[in-house]
């Protein structure tokens, strides 16, 4: 009993303790070599570092974007209180990758498989984003993603295959946080979530609570969407603000929705099964549906990912397709870590995995601007806005300006996430006025001001006259009358 | 914490020659018969008038500084809640003794248990209390039943004497003194306590009727130094109004989830009012319970730990009556929650020999538990009016007083904290099956607000009247045209 009882601490010792926190060391190691990684994701430094001032701008950019989710902020969000940077985008990734292991030892213990083999999934992962040659797949947004995509497949497959009560509130739980994870993530979480009630269907006891795992396995998602919903209406004024960007974004909205629905035909042959085992285990005494239905559930959640990869791509927005194939292959692993097989087997079957990953992912490294393009390009603009007016102030407009202003310390560039031309006039009167646009490419699309103002870096916009180009950048100033005192004070000069 | 009852057993012991305030009397230090020491009247003094000074001087700096206190132990409690709900999910939360494993026991001896039933003006609930415990699946010479009765009570007296008491039952009356409390009749009891183990049950409650039997076998599984072995607690009028169906909501949560999950985790548990199984001898070196404090279980789930013993939670369930009306629930929370403050000085009186006996986790257990939970029924309301003005009318003063850090600890707070909360009671209901009750968990917060008032009630009166028992009152099923379910 007591040799067990040390094993059994042994075990936990070191696939909770040892095993992730040298993989999570090792990888920060790599990510800091290979291209720096270890950043926050480009908005979100910006966006805290307006909360910790407590401005306007930052709660704004902290819900106004479904595509700049807030889960990664929030998480960062201590970190970047406490540490200066580049230290705490060391120690976010670092506790980003931790989650992402212990989210493996959890996803992978629930069938009861001895500790190698956690230890084996774990190392498999850590390789796999080593080798995986795409540094979106290691930043701390994907972590986190795939650590929850991680935990709610698992839950969910759990749930049909031993319906214990902790599955479905994990499903839930999880499912809640992977919707704060932004929209390429709205569907997996939705499918993770909506199928607990309808997973636990096959067993007659099961079925007649419907109600009761359909209240505690929706309502965390439920909740966080209306937080979400009321948050946008009290913050920004309009309940929908943070999804109002995919109307622009894709030529036919409805169609991209109903496509996004798409994803979730893989799952009916698993929950077909999930039935299936369920009739057999009734037939004969076993009780629960089992290892077959969790398999089949965590294999088509990750074909649904994959799905929505190919969906979000054929839409133009696929720009983080690379967190969805990461989270896909992960899942896939998990799936491969939990079946019943020799330990020189498993070892081999993760290894090769790794190696076809790698051809998976095989795409060009993303072009991330380094902080001295940002530099020039503030110096730039502060300086022709002081050669022509000392009342200047300029808005740099949207996610991608809060990213810019990371490391300004100066006081005529202010960040905007809301533009509203007419309320800045009202609100600067006697000001030069200027607003900086960055260039719509990529997830820069998803911006409000482009929604709002469709040919705005292009054309303007009215009261928008533009003045100068810097870099990716267009500035453009805004008509104002002058006031009373502007007028005296030129006719004085004359 | 190590105490040495010296009375001697004699054959001769009476009620009236039983010291019932033994524990104030010998240990005045560990009562709450003096509600705060000196020195701790002197502390809450200088806070509060450090406090006004500060908010004289400085009052936008203070509100920023308290609201982050509290910000920042709303963040540490809802990580707490979650931590022990989590370990309720591990197997040795909870001890569970199947029917087969009982039945494998017998033929047996089983050790003489005697069993506490104080009652107070309750005539209409003797016979039933009676017939459920005479029921109870236990040797019938093995059960050393003691009812309690106030002598002063003349109606229940009779109701009891009227009745053909079963072999092993008696009545024991309460001589008149002060403070006429729970606690003071149970000590009574305690002393003339002949069995090996003990518990009490209220008058209305209706035990599984193999309970007896899983605690003795409870704890001769478990180590010596396990003293008490809590069953849960929960009601078999659940659904009678509206009131009730939250009460039950909220013991699900606390007997279901999270007392076993303070139980796994080796914490301090504030024991139930009732169907607390104890060894009678470490009781009675304990000093049974302190009269003075009107949360006497609470108080004596704080003691067991500070004397080195240990509390387990046991898979059994006691059914109780839940309080069905309004001005009745709020006199019961009112004297729960007033206890619980009581306790908090009580132990507090010293808290460098608090942290050595307990050990550093517990003693932030025990903050957690006790201080923590009287702390948030005091402060919400505060902080929902703060968050309402804030919705309604957005004045820039109340955005002033969170920082940018403290507002989104607050708002994770505000909108995951309040969340987990009611999240927890839909678990609770959950797991008891009363998956109707759930949509009436999610009503919750409303029951907040009146855990508030009594809270607020409560500290009020514990400066006024700290040791007034304001009495439950039962049989309001019955009343109501309700009737207890079976139960097995």
């Amino acid at each position: 009993m007591d040799q067990d009882r040390k094993t059994y601490k042994l075990v936990r010792l070191l696939t909770g303790g040892v095993t992730p926190v040298v993989l999570a060391a090792a990888l920060l190691v790599f990510a800091r070599l290979y291209d720096g990684s270890w950043e926050p994701g480009p908005q979100a430094a910006g966006i805290c570092r307006e909360l910790i001032e407590g401005t306007t701008e930052g709660r704004q950019a902290l819900f106004g974007s479904c595509w700049v989710a807030p889960l990664p902020v929030l998480f960062y969000l201590p970190f970047a209180w406490l540490l200066p940077e580049p230290a705490a985008g060391l120690a976010a990734f670092f506790v980003a990758w931790l989650f992402v292991f212990w989210a493996v030892r959890e996803a992978v213990k629930a069938t009861g498989q001895s500790g190698w083999r956690i230890v084996l999934a774990q190392a498999a992962i850590a390789a796999m984003m080593g080798v995986s040659g795409r540094p979106q797949a290691l930043q701390i947004s994907t972590a986190l993603t795939a650590g929850l995509v991680l935990l709610a497949a698992a839950a969910l497959a759990d749930w049909a295959a031993y319906r214990r009560l902790r599955d479905v509130v994990a499903a839930g739980a999880s499912g809640a946080f992977l919707l704060l994870c932004g929209f390429p993530v709205f569907g997996p979480a939705g499918l993770a979530v909506g199928l607990v009630p309808f997973a636990a269907c096959g067993d007659r006891e099961s079925r007649a609570r419907f109600q009761a795992w359909m209240l505690l396995g929706w309502l965390p998602l439920v909740y966080t969407v209306g937080v979400w919903v009321l948050l946008n209406r009290l913050i920004l004024g309009d309940p929908l603000f943070f999804v109002r960007s995919l109307g622009h974004l894709v030529p036919h909205a409805s169609l991209f929705l109903l496509g996004l629905l798409l994803p979730a035909l893989a799952l009916l042959p698993a929950l077909a099964v999930t039935w299936a085992c369920d009739a057999r285990a009734r037939r004969t005494m076993a009780g629960m549906a089992g290892p077959a239905a969790a398999s089949a559930i965590l294999i088509s959640f990750a074909v649904a990912l994959m799905v929505y990869a190919k969906v979000m791509d054929a839409f133009g927005t696929g720009w983080s397709t690379v967190t969805l194939h990461v989270c896909a292959l992960v899942v896939l692993m998990i799936a491969m870590a939990r079946l019943r097989q020799p330990i020189y087997r498993l070892a081999g079957s993760l290894g090769l995995f790794v190696w076809l990953s790698t051809f998976w992912f095989g795409g060009v490294a993303r072009e991330v601007a380094s902080p001295a393009v940002h530099e020039d390009v503030c110096q730039s603009v502060e300086s022709y806005v002081n050669a022509r007016t000392p009342y200047g102030r300029v808005f740099v407009v949207g996610y991608a300006g809060l990213d810019l202003l990371r490391g300004y310390a100066g006081e005529r560039l202010v960040p905007n996430l809301d533009l509203h031309i007419g309320s800045l006039r009202r609100a600067y009167k006697g000001q030069n006025l200027y607003v900086l646009v960055p260039d719509p490419k990529g997830a820069v699309r998803a911006e409000s001001v482009f929604w709002k103002y469709p040919d705005i870096y292009e054309l303007g916009c009215d009261r928008l006259l533009f003045a100068e180009t810097f870099g990716a950048w267009r500035l453009f100033e805004v008509v104002t009358a002058p006031t009373q005192e502007q007028l005296d004070e030129w006719k004085k000069a004359r | 914490m190590s105490v040495v009852n010296e009375q001697q057993e004699t054959p001769q012991k009476t009620a009236a020659s039983v010291d019932p305030l033994e524990l104030s009397h010998r240990r005045p230090d560990w009562s709450a018969s003096q509600p705060m020491t000196r020195t701790q009247k002197i502390v809450t003094v200088a806070l509060l008038v450090a406090l006004a000074v500060a908010f004289a001087f400085f009052p936008q700096k203070t509100a920023q500084v308290l609201i982050a206190v509290c910000t920042f132990f709303y963040v540490v409690m809802t990580l707490y809640k979650f931590i022990v709900i989590r370990a309720s999910l591990s197997p040795n939360a909870i001890l569970r003794f199947s029917a087969a494993e009982i039945a494998g026991q017998e033929p047996r001896e089983w050790p003489l248990f005697s069993i506490l039933v104080p009652m107070y003006k309750e005539p209409e609930t003797v016979k039933q209390m009676v017939a459920s415990l005479a029921a109870m699946d236990y040797p019938a010479d093995k059960k050393d039943v003691q009812i309690l009765l106030e002598a002063d009570d003349a109606v229940t007296l009779a109701a009891a004497r009227s009745l053909t008491m079963p072999p092993g039952f008696r009545v024991t009356e309460i001589p008149e003194s002060f403070p006429r409390t729970k606690p003071k009749a149970c000590n009574i009891g305690l002393h003339l306590a002949k069995g090996e183990y003990l518990v009490i049950y209220d008058a209305e409650d209706l035990p599984e009727k193999d309970q007896l039997k899983k605690a003795v076998l409870a704890f001769e599984t478990s180590p010596a130094n396990v003293a008490c072995i809590q069953s849960r607690l929960n009601y078999y009028n659940p659904r009678q109004n509206i009131l009730t169906r939250w009460f039950t909501a909220e013991y699900s949560a606390w007997f279901d989830l999270q007392l076993p999950g303070l139980a796994a985790l080796g914490a301090v548990i504030p024991l139930g009012g009732t169907s607390n199984h104890f060894k009678t001898r470490i009781l009675q070196e304990l000093m049974g319970w302190d009269a003075y404090n009107v949360t006497e279980d609470c108080d004596l789930g704080v003691r067991l730990g500070r004397a080195g013993y240990t509390t387990r939670m046991l898979e059994t369930t006691t059914w109780e009556e839940a309080c069905s009306v309004f001005k009745f629930w709020i006199k019961q929370r009112t004297r729960w929650q007033k206890g619980y403050i009581q306790t908090w000085f009580v132990h507090m009186r010293d808290p460098l020999k608090l942290i050595k006996e307990l050990g550093f986790v517990n003693f932030l257990h025990y903050h957690l538990l006790i201080g923590g939970v009287t702390f948030s029924v005091l402060v919400n309301p505060v902080f929902w009016l703060m968050a309402l003005v804030w919705f309604v009318f957005r004045p820039e003063g109340v955005a002033q007083l969170f920082p940018g850090p403290v507002f989104a600890a607050g708002a994770v707070c505000l909108f995951l904290g309040n969340f987990v909360f009611v999240y927890i009671n839909l678990l609770g209901c959950c797991k008891r099956k009363n998956d109707d009750l759930m949509w009436w968990a999610l009503l919750t917060p409303v029951y907040w607000m009146m855990m508030s008032y009594s809270g607020w009630r409560a500290f009020i009166q514990f400066f006024r009247d700290p040791f007034v028992w304001e009495k439950t009152q039962h049989g309001m099923v019955k009343k109501q045209g309700g009737r207890p379910a079976a139960h097995t």
